[in-house]
């Protein structure tokens, strides 16, 4: 799958020496791309896909992801399942608990416009981007543990790709 | 006792204050007048026959032209099943409050309060129940209600 690509993007090893020069750029979000702990914040019927990536059949552990129940100790909010209006202060308040750089995967149709909920509906949030930044937008109704392991590749990629402290200007 | 039994009975038992509807359904369905309520309610629940001791649901209908409000009740020890509605005026709804006979009442009242706006008389909880608590636009679940963020459904030809 190309999970482990390029170590440190630019090292060098020191002739007869345990040494390897690199960049702390690259150490640094290489470190942090394979160690995203999510939020547990599951909401609704995505939050069974998300359960499920999680346990042993699609075992999201080998991609460094565990579940944290704190926003303290959270990279990431996989927000799965549908936000109401009522939720949405919430999960801002939880957003801004987390500690930065910090990441938002939208899970599945509800979160990013409202999902079959957006007709006829006084209740629920239509799209989570109206509260918090995202970072990745995943499809579906559910998404399919695939396509959630393949969101979240997606966004370990980003990571790498990012500059030193880019998150700050977020 | 039979469906059929228990509309004798309450033909007998109360021969003006609940109604038989006509609705189709082999369950009845007994309209009750607004000012006599509380009085059917209690009589319901104490009457050793029917002994209703157990409220079900409350819910609630706009029909654009009245509301109508639904109680659902049932008899533990004698295994009967009962509805019966309420039929308000749109404009300036207001019903007295069952919790004192059927506890539950309480948070189906704070439901229909807050999103069909029926004022609840000598409720004694009366507050922000499942929407927003910031929350300042009405009554969502009334037919003519809309705000900027709400979408129908498309007419579909």
């Amino acid at each position: 799958m190309g999970l482990i690509k390029k170590l440190p993007v630019y090292s060098e090893k020191i002739p007869g020496g345990a040494i390897v020069t690199t960049s702390l750029e690259s150490v640094l979000h290489f470190a942090q791309a394979k160690s995203l702990w999510y939020l547990l914040f599951g909401t609704a019927c995505c939050a069974i896909e998300l359960m499920c990536t999680g346990a042993s059949r699609y075992d999201f552990d080998r991609l460094g992801m565990m579940f944290r129940a704190s926003p303290r100790q959270s990279d990431l909010i996989i927000a799965a399942g549908t936000i109401t209006k009522k939720m949405a202060p919430r999960l801002r308040r939880l957003y801004d608990q987390m500690a930065e750089p910090r990441y938002v995967i939208a899970m599945g149709g509800c979160t990013i416009k409202g999902g079959p909920f957006y007709y006829d509906s006084y209740a629920v949030e239509k799209g989570i981007d109206h509260i918090v930044p995202v970072d990745i937008y995943i499809p579906g109704c559910p998404p399919r543990p695939e396509s959630l392991m393949e969101g979240c590749l997606h966004l370990s990629e980003k990571i790498r790709r990012q500059k030193l402290l880019d998150w700050q200007e977020k | 006792m039979t469906t059929e039994q228990l509309k004798d009975y309450i033909a007998s038992r109360f021969p003006v204050m609940m109604t038989l509807l006509e609705t189709g359904r082999r369950e009845p369905m007994y309209e009750v007048k607004a000012g006599q309520l509380l009085e059917v309610c209690r009589a319901l629940r104490d009457d050793e026959t029917l002994k209703f001791n157990y409220l079900c649901n409350i819910g609630a209908v706009d029909t654009q032209e009245r509301l109508e409000i639904v109680y659902s009740i049932a008899s533990v020890p004698n295994r009967l099943r009962l509805d019966f509605k309420v039929v308000l005026p749109r404009e300036g709804a207001s019903i007295e409050s069952v919790q004192e006979i059927w506890p539950a009442a309480n948070w189906y009242e704070r439901e229909m309060w807050e999103l069909y706006g029926v004022d609840v008389k000598a409720h004694d909880n009366l507050k922000r129940f499942l929407l927003p608590d910031d929350w300042d636009k009405g009554h969502p679940m009334r037919k003519d209600w809309d705000d900027p963020d709400f979408v129908r459904f498309p007419e579909i030809e």
